[in-house]
């Protein structure tokens, strides 16, 4: 890999491929960090870093401002932290309207105000002209684990369930939509701070991990959680939920929803017998109506990968994606 | 090599152009590849051209070969519980 | 009671004794079948091969090289997102890209009009890749730009025709194809005539069939009954879409644009009459001309066996790169790195030795 490009920035299997590199120097040094969405850190707080060049910045369901609160609160929501505390970076590209920019930040704000975040750090950066696209938003988060044991993916096993707490790919529908000039009518991002909807679940003992889906989706996460446990997980496809918007929006660009980022959809793996309870729990909230158990963790073949049941009643394998999602004519 | 998605034409447009739903998705199409098309046909859409016209139902010949299928079908499943029986 | 998938699943049982091998010629054939799981629904006796049907993977690695070298040229080239990851030697145009030229993804030949017009400053070069499904989109976008006067659009055509293809494939001794299961939205444009000769000339079954599985489930069957009764016929599943004549509309515009002349396809040599190039009087939109380009058809990576899998006379795990020094990370040949190639649609839905890479 001589040059860093796009794909490698795509959430898929060239991602890990860049981060593993960038790594290398620490994890020699043996101060590499874990690959969940956030870090725990002695003394039962946690930490995350995460970063926002979304275009458009504004979509139906947010902007990048109310993106980086939800993106950087989620990652410590998953691992069992209330968003505690908030830092923002802001890359500015210089010309940029100052109107457009207090609006990011208002957005933020009000996002933070109704989790209870607190904005304690920040700062900004001012470039020349095409040094950025507008604006980058850098998010640094920090909250209390509340949390007897550590949420993290080294607690699946075998017989685990499997549930997404809502419907698959909305977010990077919405964005792909905006960006080819498709019109859907309602289809909206589905970002949103999860941090209410993620705490009532932690005193389930039988709560094995949870990750915030993003880039890549779904099927990326499984197959990471998958290579990582060295298990197998097998997937239900008529057990997926999948908004009709983003089904067609699908269908027409060549996209398969498994792979649709999204940015208000968890993935939990959790004993088979709190499934149900943690199911009902996430029902309780109008953002879960279609909540639903996806698949189950087996020691089946072949380890490290996921397998799914077609809706037609056939098998196949779900692999990593490769690079950008790219639409196709073909 | 072939993508083509089912629209229905919800709007003529001047030029060669057409606004189409394909489910949820609004888009605008080009027709210079279909003649007489009217709002509410069902169009294939490949590459955000239309290239033909869909016939509303199944033929015939197709609900033929359907019954043939579940003939076959059958035959097949009774074949495997005689030999279970065994 | 059955669904329709699975009792043509149990009918095939029944019909496929003796092993036979059905070509499809179509990569979004190919993609449907994995991404459905269709293939774990076949029995052990029907072989289904991917022959030609990518236009992707057929494009001669000579003519990527001359895309990617318009663009150092300094001109907009436009492309179908399955063109994107395509090696060539010097890079792909994803990588052209993140060095800062200007490769733009389009969904639609229409999207590229808009380009030349708002950027009247710079050359904007279409890469017109596909088969007769595409091409008349592109023949349509070459008459409104010379309706219009557009002066700085032109088109570099990899257009390729299908019926040369399966002419070289069935007149080849050593194919042995039971059965041929035809590309549905080729035959929405062409209709059944250009495809009769496998059936009448050489005695192989081929059936059009759309693309969900309940079509490509009754097209297999419609095959296999032949093959059970001894016939050899042009038969369509897919009467909704195709017409026995075709889209004639479509067609001739095709042909009002475009002429056929002698082409390379990766894999099978040169094929005679199987390019599509601009006729005469649309010259100025010609880009090779334009830019005074010179396609020479390139030789094949080393190692690279692409040729022989999109022939079916290898599957992707015969050949000793793939996996290996091939993958969709770091493809080799086309077959790999398109979406719906052969190889890349084996490596992410078809592993069978688990675990990483």
């Amino acid at each position: 890999m001589n040059t860093v490009t796009l794909g490698h920035g795509s959430g898929g299997r060239q991602s890990h491929e860049l981060v593993e590199m960038l790594l290398e120097g620490f994890r020699k040094r043996s101060i590499g960090p874990e690959l969940e969405d956030a870090a725990l850190l002695p003394g039962g707080y946690a930490m995350t870093v995460d970063g926002f060049t979304v275009s458009p910045r504004k979509f139906p369901g947010g902007d990048i401002g109310h993106l980086c609160v939800c993106g950087c609160a989620n990652d410590l929501a998953v691992r069992g932290a209330s968003p505690d505390f908030l830092g923002i970076g802001l890359i500015i590209e210089e010309g940029f309207p100052s109107g457009e920019l207090a609006e990011y930040m208002e957005s933020a704000a009000a996002t933070c105000e109704s989790l209870g975040m607190t904005l304690a750090a920040g700062d900004t950066k001012v470039v020349p002209s095409g040094a950025v696209d507008g604006v980058y938003f850098s998010g640094s988060a920090f909250g209390r684990v509340h949390t007897v044991h550590p949420l993290s993916m080294s607690n699946i096993r075998e017989g685990d369930s499997l549930i997404v707490s809502t419907s698959i790919g909305r977010h990077g529908a919405a964005i792909a939509a905006a960006r080819f000039n498709l019109s859907v009518d309602g289809l909206e991002s589905d970002c949103a701070a999860l941090w209410p909807l993620i705490k009532p679940l932690l005193s389930f003992e039988g709560l094995r991990c949870m990750r915030d889906c993003t880039r890549g989706g779904l099927g990326t996460v499984l197959c990471e959680w998958a290579e990582s446990t060295n298990l197998h997980i097998s997937l239900d496809e008529a057990s997926l939920p999948v908004d009709d918007r983003v089904r067609s929006l699908c269908d027409v660009l060549g996209f398969d929803p498994l792979y649709m980022a999204c940015e208000g959809c968890i993935v939990l793996a959790v004993s088979a017998d709190s499934a149900r309870g943690i199911l009902d729990t996430l029902r309780n909230s109008p953002f879960c109506a279609d909540a639903a158990i996806i698949g189950t963790v087996t020691r089946g073949e072949p380890r490290g990968m996921v397998s799914m049941r077609t809706s037609i009643g056939g098998e196949r394998l779900v692999d990593m994606p490769f690079g950008e999602l790219l639409p196709r004519i073909c | 090599m072939c993508l083509a998605v089912p629209h229905v034409i919800q709007e003529i447009l001047d030029g060669k152009k057409a606004v189409a739903l394909a489910g949820a998705v609004r888009t605008e199409i080009r027709t210079d590849l279909v003649d007489s098309l009217s709002c509410g046909d069902t169009v294939l859409v490949h590459a955000g051209f239309a290239i033909e016209k869909l016939s509303p139902a199944d033929s015939e010949e197709l609900l033929a070969l359907w019954e043939e299928v579940r003939s076959l079908a059958g035959e097949t499943l009774r074949g495997s519980l005689t030999h279970d029986a065994v | 009671m059955l669904s329709n998938v699975a009792a043509a699943s149990e009918a095939l049982k029944t019909l496929v004794a003796a092993p036979i091998s059905v070509m499809e010629v179509c990569g979004t054939h190919t993609v449907s079948i994995f991404r459905t799981g269709l293939r774990s629904l076949l029995p052990q006796s029907l072989r289904l091969v991917s022959g030609p049907g990518c236009p992707v993977c057929v494009t001669d690695q000579g003519e990527i090289d001359c895309a990617l070298s318009l663009l150092e040229t300094g001109a907009i080239v436009a492309a179908y997102g399955d063109m994107f990851r395509v090696p060539g030697k010097s890079g792909s145009l994803a990588s052209k890209r993140s060095a800062g030229f200007d490769a733009r993804l389009v969904t639609s030949a229409s999207d590229v009009l808009a380009i030349a017009e708002n950027e009247p400053r710079n050359e904007v070069v279409f890469l017109a890749v596909g088969f007769e499904t595409t091409a008349p989109a592109t023949a349509a976008l070459v008459l409104e730009a010379s309706e219009r006067n557009i002066a700085n659009l032109s088109i570099l055509s990899f257009h390729k025709r299908t019926p040369p293809a399966l002419k070289a494939l069935s007149a080849d001794p050593a194919l042995a194809i039971s059965g041929f299961l035809l590309p549905g939205h080729v035959c929405v444009i062409l209709g059944h005539e250009p495809f009769r000769f496998l059936a009448e000339q050489h005695g192989i079954p081929a059936v059009i069939a759309g693309f969900d599985p309940e079509q490509i489930m009754l097209g297999l069957v419609a095959i296999a009954l032949q093959k059970k009764q001894g016939e050899a016929t042009l038969r369509s599943v897919y009467g909704q879409a195709v017409r026995p004549e075709g889209n004639t509309k479509a067609r001739e515009l095709m042909e009002s644009v475009f002429i056929s002349k002698d082409a390379s396809w990766r894999g099978l040599g040169i094929l005679p009459d199987s390019g599509l190039v601009l006729r005469e009087e649309f010259t100025r939109f010609d880009a090779e001309k334009r830019f005074g380009l010179s396609r020479l058809p390139g030789e094949s990576p080393a190692g690279c066996r692409c040729g022989e899998v999109l022939t079916g006379r290898i599957t992707p795990t015969e050949c000793p790169l793939f996996r290996t020094a091939c993958t969709p990370v770091s493809p080799v040949g086309p077959c790999m790195v398109s979406g719906e190639g052969t190889c890349g649609a084996y490596f992410r839905y078809h592993r069978t030795n688990g675990g990483k890479q």
